[in-house]
């Protein structure tokens, strides 16, 4: 992170024009989105794979019970994360 | 630098930033514990095949992992909007 902001301090940002700021606003924040994806990602592949790798390593490949722990594992963390929030509302009351 | 020059910059110096640095410790954490569970005085062959496949399960547990979660997410959004 600090590296980026060290080189776009050596970037004149004045000399952007309105159109290319425009665009620039546009990626910007769709690298952002993709990054917050991304992070997330992270997190539930780290949680899954306790939950859906619990033996030995066998072969590099998914087979079809390990894709669908996967999917399952993400879709309940899913479900609890909105339950959470659910609550944790409703305590607020 | 123009114009066009400054964004181009920009843009490149952000996409290289993306997170996927974090990845290469993320694997090596879980594949140590998975493959190396009683360190000897040097990596095993045995050790190393193990570590070679879980990298590549790491990886492929990570695109099926970013897949389900945007489904899901095009989904939740779907029912609320």
């Amino acid at each position: 992170m600090n590296s980026t902001q060290a080189a776009i301090e050596n970037v004149d940002l004045d000399k952007l024009n309105d159109a290319d700021k425009g665009e620039l606003r546009q990626f910007l924040n769709t690298q952002q989105q993709r990054s917050q994806i991304q992070s997330q990602t992270h997190q539930l592949t780290q949680v899954c794979w306790t939950k859906c790798f619990t033996g030995n390593v066998s072969g590099s490949k998914l087979d079809k019970t390990e894709e669908g722990c996967l999917a399952n594992c993400v879709n309940r963390f899913m479900d609890l994360n909105l339950l959470t929030v659910k609550h944790l509302n409703s305590m607020r009351h | 630098m123009d114009s066009a020059s400054v964004k181009q910059a920009v843009m490149q110096q952000v996409s290289s930033e993306a997170n996927m640095a974090n990845v290469r410790l993320l694997i090596e954490e879980n594949c140590f514990q998975k493959c190396v569970p009683k360190p000897g005085s040097s990596l095993s062959s045995s050790e190393q095949s193990c570590a070679t496949s879980c990298m590549e399960k790491y990886m492929a547990a990570w695109n099926k992992v970013n897949s389900s979660y945007i489904d899901r997410l095009r989904q939740e959004q779907g029912v609320q909007m």
